[in-house]
Order: C-alpha cells, then sequence, then structure tokens
C-alpha cells in the first residue's frame, strides 16, 4: 500500500494546495486574497514537475499493470491545460464584490466572497482527474469520477450572478448524477461477472474465461454512463444548455476536464477488456485468443474489442460525429457552436479508442492517437474560448457585464482586436485539422489508427465529418478575421483580466509552435499509450472464484464464520 | 375436508428453496428501471433527485448481493463508499434547487427554459 504513495505525490501536493486555499481565499486582507490564483498555480506546476519525475516501475507496484506508462504523461497533461485554464479564470468570481470593497461602499464580509471555494474546486476537479489517470481498481475510478465531476456543478451554477448559470448548473447537476447512476450500475455488474473490482484481476479473468453476459452488460452500462462525461450521443444534450450558460472560462473548464476524465476511463476499461477478440467469435462466452492463435490464422479473422461493445462504440462513434457537427452548422451562439464541436470531438476519439492499439507505434496506435488528441483538442478548444472570456458587453441591469453570444458580435474583430482575432483564428484552424498546425498532427492518427484497424466506414464518417466541421470553423474565422465590424450597439470590450488574453494567446501560439516541435510529444504519447495485455502470452492463471452466469441458481454458500478462513 | 384449507395452509406459493442471488438481481433491477423512468417522466427536481438516488442504492443491492455471491468484501466496500458519495450529492442537490428556488418559487423543471435550441 505504501508503494502507491510513489504514484500519488501529483495528487497530495494538488490536496495541499486545496487546502491551503480554502483558507487564503477568505483572508481579510486583500494582498493575501490575490494570492490565491498564484497559489493555486504553483501548486499546479508543483503537481506537474513531480508527475513528471514518477518513473514506471514494472510490476504490480505501479498499481496500473496495463498501461503502466500511462500515469506521468496524463498528469503532465493535466497540469499544463490546468495551468493554462487557471490563467482564463481571473476575475471569475466575486469581481463585483471586491469592486465595491475597493470602493468603500461595504466592509470585507467572508460570508458574501467565495474565491477561496471556487478557486479549492477548481483544484478537487483537478485532483479527481489526476486520480482517475492513476486508478487500477473500480471504486477507486468512481470516487475518482465523481471527484471530478461534483466540484464542476457548483462551479457552474456560480460561475455568473445571471439566473441562467444556476439553472444551467442544476440540469448539468441532474443529468451528472443520472450519467454516475448508469456506470455506477455498470461497475456493479463488472464486479458481478468477473468476481474482482480491481482492473488487473478482472483483466486476468477475462484473459482466462472469456467475458460471460453479466460482465458484457456491465461495460455496456459503464461505457454508456461515461459517455455523459465525454458528451457522447445519447448523453450529448446537455452540453450546449450548459456550456452556454456558464461563464466562458468556466465552459473551456468543462469542456476539456470532464471529457479528459471520461477518456482516461474509457481507456482503461477498454484495456481492461482487451483487444484480443475474434471479429467472428460467437457464443455467450466471448473469448479472447492468444497471439499465436491469431498468427496461425493469417489474417483471416481481425482482432479487436468483443463484437458486440465494438458494435456499441462503433454506433455512438459514428452518431456522435454527425450529430455534433450537424448541430453545430445549425447554431447562431458562439458558445453553442463549440459545445457542438467538442461532442463532435468526443466522435473521433471513440474512433481511435475502438482501433485499439495495433502495433503499438504513433501511426497505428490509438490509445497514442487519444492521448495526443485530448493535447490537441484542449489547447485547441481552450484558445476559442478565451477570445469569449477575453471580450465582455456593456453592464446590464445587474451591473453584471453582458457575454459575448453570438457569432454577429465577434464580427470585425480584427479592427478592434486584432490579437483576438488572431488568437480565434489559429484556434479554429487548429481544431479543423489543417496541416501545418497542431490539429492535423493530430487528426492523422485517428484516421491511420482506424485504418489499422480495418474500421474502413467509420474512417469515411470521421472524413466526412472533418469536411462538414470545416464550415462552421470557417465561419467563426470569417467572422472574426474578415467581416466588418457590425454597428450593434453591443460593443465588444476587452475584460480588465490580463491574463485570459495570456492563456489565449499561449494556447494559439501552442496550436502553431507544438506542431513544429511535437514531435517529442508524439513519442511520449506513443510511449504513455504502451500496452501490457495479459492475453497474447501463456496462459493465464486461473481465477480464484467463479463468475457469475445468468440462470444460474445455486443458492448462496454457507457464510464463512469469522476467524475460519 | 381437504378442500377447506386454504391455498397459504397448502403452502402455496411454494416456497422459495433458497433464495438465490438472481433474487438480489431481479429486486436491483427492478429499483434501477423504476429510478430510470421516474427520472425521465417527472419533472418535480426533488423527486428527479430521489431517483437518482434509487438508482445509486440499486447498485448498492448488486454490490452487496454480488460480494456475497463471490464471498469478498469488494462490493461491501464500494457501497460504503457508494453512501459516501450519494451523501455528498444529496447536500449539492439541495443546494441548487434551493438557489433554484429563491429565484422563482417552483420546483418544476419545466419553468426553467430559459436556453433552447
Amino acid at each position: 500500500m505504501i508503494d502507491r504513495i510513489e504514484f500519488l505525490w501529483p495528487e497530495i501536493a494538488l490536496f495541499v494546495t486545496t487546502c491551503v486555499v480554502m483558507v487564503l481565499g477568505l483572508s481579510r486582507r486583500i494582498e493575501s486574497r490575490r494570492m490565491t490564483a498564484l497559489v493555486t498555480g504553483l501548486g499546479l506546476i508543483i503537481a506537474g514537475v513531480l508527475a513528471a519525475r514518477t518513473t514506471p516501475i514494472p510490476g504490480p507496484r505501479s498499481g496500473q499493470v496495463l498501461l503502466p506508462e500511462l500515469i506521468p504523461y496524463a498528469k503532465v497533461l493535466i497540469a499544463s491545460v490546468g495551468s493554462l485554464l487557471l490563467l482564463l479564470q481571473a476575475g471569475t468570481v466575486d469581481r463585483a464584490e471586491e469592486a465595491a470593497i475597493a470602493a468603500g461602499q461595504r466592509p470585507y464580509d467572508p460570508l458574501r466572497t467565495n474565491r477561496a471555494e471556487y478557486y479549492a474546486f477548481f483544484l478537487f476537479s483537478l485532483t479527481g482527474l489526476m486520480l482517475c489517470a492513476s486508478a487500477d481498481d473500480l471504486i477507486w475510478l468512481f470516487l475518482a469520477l465523481e471527484l471530478t465531476s461534483l466540484p464542476t456543478y457548483i462551479m457552474v451554477a456560480m460561475s455568473t450572478g445571471r439566473a441562467r448559470s444556476r439553472e444551467a448548473g442544476v440540469k448539468y447537476f441532474f443529468l451528472g448524477a443520472l450519467g454516475a447512476a448508469v456506470f455506477l450500475y455498470g461497475f456493479a455488474l463488472i464486479y458481478g461477472g468477473t468476481g474482482s473490482t480491481n482492473l488487473n484481476a478482472i483483466h486476468a479473468h477475462l484473459a482466462a474465461h472469456g467475458l460471460n453476459l453479466t460482465a458484457l452488460a456491465g461495460f455496456i452500462l459503464a461505457f454508456l454512463g461515461l459517455c455523459f462525461k465525454i458528451a457522447a450521443v445519447p448523453m450529448h444534450f446537455y452540453a450546449a444548455d450548459v456550456y452556454q450558460g456558464a461563464a466562458p472560462q468556466v465552459s473551456a473548464f468543462l469542456a476539456f476536464v470532464p471529457k479528459a476524465a471520461g477518456f482516461i476511463s474509457i481507456l482503461l476499461l477498454t484495456a481492461t477488456i482487451g483487444w484480443s477478440y475474434a471479429a467472428d467469435a460467437q457464443g455467450p462466452l466471448y473469448t479472447p485468443i492468444t497471439q499465436s492463435a491469431y498468427d496461425a490464422l493469417e489474417g483471416a479473422v481481425s482482432m479487436g474489442l468483443p463484437e458486440p461493445i465494438r458494435v456499441f462504440l462503433w454506433v455512438i462513434a459514428a452518431l456522435t460525429m454527425t450529430v455534433g457537427n450537424v448541430l453545430a452548422i445549425l447554431q447562431k451562439s458562439v458558445k453553442r457552436i463549440l459545445a457542438y464541436s467538442s461532442i463532435a470531438h468526443s466522435g473521433y476519439m471513440l474512433v481511435a479508442v475502438l482501433a485499439g492499439p495495433n502495433n503499438g507505434t504513433f501511426s497505428q496506435s490509438g490509445l497514442a492517437a487519444v492521448l495526443f488528441y485530448l493535447l490537441v483538442y484542449g489547447v485547441g478548444n481552450l484558445g476559442a474560448f478565451a477570445v469569449l472570456a477575453c471580450l465582455e458587453g456593456r453592464p446590464d441591469a445587474d451591473g453584471e457585464p453582458a457575454e459575448i453570444e453570438d457569432v454577429d458580435d465577434i464580427r470585425g474583430l480584427w479592427k478592434t482586436r486584432p490579437l483576438l482575432a488572431w488568437v480565434m483564428t489559429l484556434s479554429c484552424l487548429g481544431l479543423m485539422g489543417l496541416p501545418p498546425l497542431l490539429g492535423f498532427f493530430g487528426k492523422l492518427p485517428l484516421f491511420t489508427s482506424g485504418l489499422a484497424a480495418g474500421e474502413i466506414v467509420l474512417v469515411v464518417i470521421l472524413g466526412l465529418n472533418s469536411a462538414v466541421a470545416a464550415y462552421y470553423y470557417l465561419r467563426l474565422i470569417k467572422a472574426s478575421l474578415i467581416d466588418p465590424p457590425s454597428d450593434a450597439d453591443l460593443p465588444a470590450t476587452p475584460t480588465p483580466f490580463a491574463t485570459r488574453t495570456l492563456a489565449g494567446v499561449l494556447s494559439a501560439a501552442g496550436v502553431v509552435v507544438l506542431a513544429f516541435v511535437g514531435g517529442g510529444l508524439m513519442d511520449r504519447s506513443e510511449r504513455a499509450a504502451r500496452y501490457t495485455s495479459m492475453m497474447a502470452v501463456a496462459p493465464p492463471p486461473p481465477p480464484r472464484k467463479t463468475p457469475y452466469v445468468p440462470g444460474d441458481d445455486t443458492p448462496f454458500p454457507l457464510p464463512i464464520p469469522i476467524g475460519a478462513r | 375436508m381437504s378442500d377447506a384449507l386454504t391455498l397459504a395452509q397448502q403452502g402455496w406459493p411454494a416456497a422459495f428453496p433458497a433464495v438465490t442471488l438472481a433474487h438480489y438481481l431481479f429486486v436491483s433491477a427492478a429499483m434501477f428501471t423504476v429510478g430510470l423512468i421516474g427520472f425521465l417522466t417527472r419533472r418535480n427536481l426533488i423527486i428527479m433527485f430521489l431517483c437518482t438516488e434509487l438508482m445509486f442504492q440499486a447498485a448498492g443491492i448488486a454490490l452487496v448481493a454480488f460480494g456475497r455471491y463471490h464471498l469478498d468484501f469488494s462490493g461491501q466496500t464500494f457501497v460504503i463508499f457508494i453512501l459516501t458519495v450519494a451523501a455528498a450529492e444529496a447536500a449539492m442537490a439541495l443546494a441548487l434547487v434551493v438557489l433554484l428556488f429563491r429565484k422563482r418559487e417552483t420546483l418544476s423543471a419545466d419553468e426553467w427554459t430559459e436556453m433552447k435550441g
């Protein structure tokens, strides 16, 4: 147990920072309160450094045996994108309150401020995300996913003072609770079907006995519940409303953090199932084939996820891409366009999840493609939301500045705010996947891994969708870079927070620069995706327990008296 | 005289020979389904939240039953954590609902449709 702590130092660092931030944000002195964001950033940097210094130890000590090198990569990625997101959060809460205190209208009252809670929730959510990456147990994974999600519900509700933020928060919470209940029931069935909550033990059980119907139902329900986290099709409808209701900087947070948690969990669960099942396997038990048996068939069958799970994820991926892109075309609000585009990006990444590790090289491994695309998507999306967070309209009746809503509101940005116009352009081109930019190098392995796994139809759908997506990204680029400024009476003025602009500029620079120095990152994501399955090797050890098979009506075994074991 | 025996006296319905895992799983699946249907059909926010709680506890029943079946304690351990998370969610749900209720005195989800499209 104590060995495990070696891998949890980043999370411990973040948790300690959270405790400090909760106290610091309530300080009477304005200087101390201003330090809150700084301390949060410091904690994130420390966590990132600690994560980078974590060296995976082979063997069961490292916890995760299936994806042993995932932990450092995922945590460094989380800490880096988390730091960019932190720059964007400046002045989200307490803006009016601090202004009133500075103007001497009212004394400082700890009950009226919520800066401490806001930054603490921000850090709690990132801690949960890091814990998802280190999870090797269903219980752990469930708690980590809940720790990621619960703070975000509150962050949405308190992000602005408007009624629609509260509405968005409540909507997000209720659908989030539904999603959590669904994947929790899935976890219960996985435990029932395999007799263990440990992912490595589950994998060993599946390698020895194949996938039974209880575990199959469990995995399907678990993926269905996780679709909420990644905003994939049956659970996608909240995304547009929630992203629209929340402040843009919180929408940027929602578009990355829960989605990364969902994809890391999906990768862990699919790695537990393994991609070693022959496509034409029939019958109630889905048995993985060994490497030697597969080689003997000389390519007569294709290997992949068990057929029902493959079909399920195939349908979800195809629907998610198409629905996201088609609905994005119909939108007028920039935030809703970005929300539907983030749904479409989830669909793209599911293609690579389906493809699996193949031969493990960067161009063929779907796992490496997902891990690299999380970075590409995180950086590009952050830039687009940063532009919205940097602009505001005239204050409304409540004294709160109006938000930039429609595409028309960012028209002619090149004249008024050329920097932001370029940030928007580069981010959209990056998300679109235009060749010299980072998005292209992220999207290419999605295609190649899908082709390597033989998913030709799905790759064609992916290609068509990428072409459709160009329409609405070009629409945003045209509005900000080409159209003349609108003469409406809601001129977009910059917010007084320079770090938000900095976050936008950094992510736009990332879209360009990382494309040219991204070779190292690709190597890292390829290494992070190293998959050590027990399925392709010698016969696995026999399991400890008999799995539950539907129709089994043997009575419960007699209880063993305590101490008799 | 034998006609006078009631069905119960004849031992009908036949007593369960033993309670098997399937019985527990049936209860759990029924609770989950009731919760899901309730969530999708009811519009009162409190009732909707209770429905998600029902679904959480359905998973709990399945876990305890499976743990008993496999004779290990992982299932029961899981349930303890679920109870904790469910308590945290309950606190959060009530806080959020009160926040909405202060703005507009209704608990119906249909009253909150500012964002559409």
